[in-house]
Order: C-alpha cells, then sequence, then structure tokens
C-alpha cells in the first residue's frame, strides 16, 4: 500500500519540478525519465535475473526509431506509434535473450556489446535500413497528440513529460511488486544459481526469455517517447557509449533498486547539461571551463570506485546506513522499557 | 583476380591488428581472470599519445625514422605507465571479486579513458599516420605490390605472438605466470609473486595494445572512439582462440580480418564489419563453447 503512496506522491511533486523552467531543463527532465526507463528496466534484467546486458540503449532507441518510423512514414497516431516502439523492442528483447539463454555473466556481456554496435554503426547508419531509420535525416515529429491532448516538443513539452513521468511511476511500481511476486522471485533465483533454479522446476527459457522482453520492452517504452520530446529521432543518442553509460550509472546508483533507477536517470540527463550550461567561467582570475566530457570521465571513475569500496550501488548504500540507524534506535528503545 | 589479392592482403593486415588487440586481451584474461572491455580504449590512448609526439610539435634537424622512434617509445612508455596504474590503483584491490564485476569494472576504465582522450583530442578523425615503414615502399609478390606498412603488420603481429608463447614456456617468469593463470592460491603457496605476475600480466597487455593501435593508424581514419571500439572485433578474434590459446588467437584474428574484408568487394558499407564480429562472437559462443570460459552453460 505504501509504494502507490510513495509513487502518488513522487509523480505530483516530480511533476511540478520543471514547471517555470525554460525549455531546456524541461527536455532534460523528460530525457531523465527516458534514461530512468532505460535503467529501471536494468534493474529487472539485472538486479532481478541476474542477466548482463550492455545494450539498453540500443533497445530505448529502436523504440524510438519504431515510433518515429508510425508517426512520420505511416502517419499513425501517437498511441499507436508507442504500441509500436515497445513492440519493435519486446521483439529485439526476445531475439537478444535466445543467445542469453546458454550465456551469462561476461559473455552475455561481450554479445551485449556486440549487438550494441551493431545498432549503432550498422542497423541504425545504413542505407538498408531507411524504412526503419528514415535515412541520414532521421524522423522529424511535430504536431503529435496523445489520445488528444496534444503533446509535441516544441509547445507543449510539459504535457508530454507528464504523461511519460505518470509511465514512469506505473511501471516502477510494477518492477517494485514483481520482485516477489511469482515470477519475481523465479528471476531472483536464476539470479542466484541457474542450476539450482531448473533443478527446483523453473523453466529457464520461458523465464529468461520473459526477463528480456519485459527490460527491452520496458526500455523501449521509455525510448518511444523520445521522437516525441526532440522532435526528431537520430543515432547519436542511442549510440554504443550511452548504453555502457547507462550500465555503468545502473550499477553505480545500485542495480537491484528500483529509486536508484530513478536517481540514475535525474543524473544521467541534468548533470551534462548543467556541466555544458554553467561549466565556464572565471575563478580567482583564471578562465576554467568543464566540458561535458568531464560527465563521462566520472562516471567511469566512480563506477570504478564503487565497485571497490560500496558493492551494492549508491542506494543500496544508503538503505544499509538507514536500517543500522533504525536498528540502532529499535536496540534502544527496548532497552529503556526493560525494567533494571 | 588482383583486386581479390589485394583484398587478401588488407583483410590480412587488419587481422594482423586483431590478432595483436587480442593477444593483450588473451594475456590479461588468462594471468588475471579479467575481461578487459578498455582494451581498446587503453590502445587508443596511448596511439594518441604517439600521435601526439609525432604532429604535435616540431622536430627540427631530426631524421624521420628517429622522429618515428621517438613517437613509439613515448607512446609505449605511456602505455607501461597506464597498466602499471590500473593495476596498482585499480585492479590489484578486486582480485578476488567476481569475474563480472571486474569486467564491469574495466567498462568504468573505458568511460573515463574514452571521455579523457576526447577532452584533450577533441572528437575529429585524424588521418595522419604513424608509417612505420616509408608509405612509399612496396614489395612485389606474385605480381601484386604489397605496401611494407602491411607486412610490418603482419610480421609483428606473428612475432609477438611467438616471443609470448616462448616467454611463456620457456622462462621462469612466464611458468610463474601460468601457474597463476592455472590457480592464484597454489601458485601463491609455491612461492610465485602474484602481485608482481599480475602487475606485469597489465604493463604487457597495455604495450601490446599501443602496438595495435599504432600499427592500424595508417589504415584507417582513427578517432577516439572507432579505437575504443575495436575491441569488439579484438574479443572476436580472442574468442575464436577461445580465450587461452595464444596460436589459435593470432588465426583468429587474420580469419576475422578477412571475413569482415571480402563482403567490402561488393557491399560498400561501414557498419557491415560489426555484424561480421559479432555473427563470429555468437557462432563461437554458441556453437563451440569455448571451454577456458566460465560464462559458457554446459
Amino acid at each position: 500500500m505504501w509504494r502507490f503512496v510513495i509513487a502518488i506522491v513522487a509523480f505530483a511533486i516530480l511533476a511540478r519540478l520543471p514547471v517555470g523552467l525554460d525549455a531546456g531543463f524541461q527536455f532534460d527532465a523528460a530525457l531523465a525519465v527516458i534514461w530512468a526507463f532505460g535503467i529501471l528496466s536494468l534493474v529487472l534484467l539485472t538486479g532481478y535475473a541476474g542477466q548482463v546486458s550492455l545494450c539498453q540503449a540500443t533497445f530505448a532507441g529502436v523504440g524510438a526509431y519504431g515510433a518515429g518510423m508510425t508517426v512520420a512514414s505511416l502517419h499513425g497516431g501517437y498511441l499507436l506509434a508507442i504500441v509500436v516502439g515497445v513492440l519493435f523492442a519486446t521483439v529485439l528483447g526476445v531475439l537478444v535473450g535466445l543467445p542469453a539463454l546458454r550465456l551469462h555473466g561476461i559473455t552475455l556481456a561481450m554479445v551485449t556489446l556486440g549487438i550494441a554496435l551493431v545498432f549503432d554503426r550498422y542497423v541504425f547508419q545504413d542505407h538498408l535500413f531507411d524504412w526503419f531509420t528514415g535515412g541520414a535525416g532521421g524522423w522529424q515529429v511535430s504536431n503529435a497528440s496523445l489520445l488528444g491532448i496534444s503533446v509535441d516538443s516544441s509547445q507543449h513539452l510539459l504535457a508530454a513529460y507528464d504523461v511519460l513521468l505518470a509511465l514512469f511511476c506505473i511501471c516502477a511500481v510494477l518492477v517494485v511488486n514483481l520482485h516477489n511476486s511469482g515470477a519475481g522471485r523465479r528471476f531472483r533465483a536464476i539470479r542466484d544459481s541457474e542450476l539450482a533454479a531448473s533443478t527446483m522446476g523453473v523453466n529457464l527459457t520461458r523465464y529468461k526469455l520473459l526477463a528480456f522482453a519485459m527490460s527491452a520492452g520496458m526500455a523501449g517504452l521509455g525510448g518511444s517517447f523520445y521522437p516525441l520530446i526532440a522532435g526528431s529521432v537520430s543515432p547519436q543518442p542511442f549510440w554504443v557509449f550511452t548504453s555502457l553509460q547507462l550500465a555503468a550509472i545502473g550499477v553505480l546508483m545500485g542495480v537491484r533498486y528500483v529509486p536508484a533507477a530513478a536517481l540514475g536517470g535525474l543524473f544521467m540527463a541534468v548533470v551534462p547539461d548543467v556541466l555544458t550550461r554553467y561549466g565556464h567561467g572565471t575563478f580567482l582570475n583564471r578562465a576554467y571551463e568543464i566540458s561535458f566530457d568531464w560527465f563521462q570521465i566520472a562516471v567511469g571513475v566512480l563506477l570504478v570506485l564503487q565497485l571497490i569500496l560500496l558493492p551494492d550501488g549508491v542506494w543500496g548504500d544508503l538503505r544499509g546506513h538507514a536500517a543500522r540507524v533504525r536498528n540502532t534506535f529499535r536496540f534502544k528503545r527496548a532497552h529503556e522499557v526493560t525494567p533494571a | 583476380m588482383s583486386a581479390f589479392a589485394a583484398y587478401t592482403i588488407i583483410g590480412l593486415s587488419l587481422g594482423g591488428i586483431f590478432a595483436l588487440a587480442a593477444l593483450g586481451i588473451v594475456l590479461i584474461y588468462r594471468v588475471t581472470g579479467v575481461l578487459n572491455f578498455a582494451h581498446g580504449a587503453m590502445g587508443m590512448f596511448s596511439t594518441f599519445v604517439a600521435w601526439q609526439v609525432f604532429y604535435g610539435y616540431p622536430h627540427p634537424g631530426m631524421p624521420s625514422w628517429a622522429v618515428t622512434a621517438e613517437a613509439i617509445l613515448a607512446g609505449l612508455a605511456f602505455a607501461v605507465v597506464l597498466g602499471l596504474f590500473l593495476e596498482f590503483a585499480v585492479f590489484r584491490w578486486v582480485r578476488n571479486r567476481p569475474q563480472v564485476v571486474k569486467a564491469v569494472i574495466t567498462i568504468g576504465v573505458l568511460l573515463a579513458l574514452q571521455s579523457a582522450a576526447s577532452l584533450i583530442w577533441k572528437n575529429n578523425q585524424y588521418h595522419l599516420p604513424i608509417y612505420i615503414a616509408p608509405q612509399t615502399s612496396t614489395f612485389m609478390l606474385a605480381g601484386v605490390p604489397i605496401g611494407a606498412n602491411y607486412i610490418v603488420i603482419v610480421v609483428a603481429a606473428l612475432g609477438l605472438a611467438f616471443g609470448l608463447a616462448a616467454f611463456l614456456q620457456r622462462t621462469a617468469f612466464g611458468r610463474a605466470m601460468r601457474a597463476v593463470s592455472d590457480n592464484p592460491t597454489t601458485a601463491a603457496l609455491w612461492g610465485v609473486r602474484v602481485d608482481a605476475v599480475g602487475a606485469v600480466s597489465w604493463v604487457l597487455g597495455s604495450v601490446i595494445a599501443a602496438i595495435a593501435g599504432i600499427l592500424i593508424t595508417p589504415f584507417i581514419n582513427f578517432d577516439t572512439t572507432s579505437l575504443t571500439l575495436l575491441v569488439v572485433d579484438s574479443l572476436a578474434a580472442a574468442l575464436i582462440g577461445g580465450l587461452v590459446s595464444l596460436p589459435l588467437t593470432v588465426l583468429g584474428g587474420f580469419i576475422l580480418g578477412l571475413l569482415e574484408t571480402y563482403p567490402t568487394i561488393w557491399i560498400q558499407s561501414l557498419g557491415l564489419p560489426r555484424l561480421i564480429a559479432l555473427l563470429v562472437i555468437l557462432t563461437v559462443l554458441i556453437v563451440r563453447s569455448p571451454r577456458g570460459l566460465p560464462g559458457v552453460a554446459k
């Protein structure tokens, strides 16, 4: 029950947050939710089911291109576009899940990195796939509307943001609920030991494919909003380094915890923009410039430090501290009521 | 027919690069258990250091071979420092952690190195290569002219592979490295200095990555990302060798180079070679299931 209240309160606060900010920060807010979807999909896939993936941005990109194609080339409505985007991403997820039936750990990491690279350099850029990617210019999306509400990027960016945020809150609650459901318990059994899970009667094929399909669909759902908020689709946001960043930030924030997804999405979208905007000036009469590249350096260095020092991620570490504080208080109270 | 021969030569030299890069991956993986996704990024950074020395400032009065030698030595020296730094600052602290965790750490290293390089050298495409041999010198083989730079790559790949194999088989330190790769605990009990072995394999791996990076500069318009992403092709070549065997890895590099080059006779596509690399990775992992890999379900 509490998780619904938290989700609704979080939605109410976050939906008001970018109101009144300039268009750039409103775009960042919407982008933050898209990357939060990407990391949420990683929480399900890596945190629950224990499957490594370095191609989550590819799933999001396929969702974005699917949606863009539906609107710009087939002249469908945006609701249809989202359905198509999610469908494409889910299908790709199942296809990626097929080799994963026989692989795990570092071998799966190699395969998914290869897939991310193939989509980045080949599918999203080659003329063979112009029907899907709209050629060199990509798809242009304007005057889109969703269930009668105008949600196009130039005028009604916040409307798109609200819809996206509401969907994220729903998905986040779903993923939290999944943790102790039948499927969630099977996912975690697979994560802890595939052999033990299959001995206990977990259908490895079905549940591994299910994890990949759900995860890819979720990343694709976020990605399918990209043409809406950016007005166009291009390969750059979904290239292989975004996939690596998603994995890095997911692990950094704590890949087993749903709130880490929101935290990670915000971090990934807002910090680079703040750096490019305010990262230059003079300090003690010396000009300095902190460019966007420093963000990725920081992500890499923080990831290395986190894996050495705090293996459970930032959110997991905070949770651990909170639990320890609670326990101390509980002990004191028990001590006080005990008659001397 | 001569077109076919020309593509074969290009494919073999490209394969030589893959083989070189893959040798470093296999060496580091076997000895330290780290699957190094940052291998391309490490080679990239060292290559750019060499490039900076070569083109960055004037060398008055120096003959061109001396400038080349200076640039290559600078790149290799940087590679040594980088390898030592990674061993002492990062991987020494995670020796007993699961393989996946170590692999994810290398992704952090990749991201940091790549963006540090793009901060220094921007995202331009460079096409000012470092030639080992003069660009104009060619050999005639069966009526086909072969650039000396192509031969340098193939010779370097084969030489390093056999050199490394001899080092591992014949020297005391090589034996120590093989002992650690078999079982670090047992090796430590026998008095092998596991830390020293780890440091040497990181330095060797880093230097080999730098050699591969420097040798590839005459053949591609290189930038910070393309050299970093070379790691996928190198992983494919390393997988053909099962991540264990050095000779098979070199063979795998050459095979992959040819496989990636021949389709470009008919299809001009920049992305197609990546698809071939992925197919090779998938084929090897699904069909052959390398023994050296614990990550493969039997």
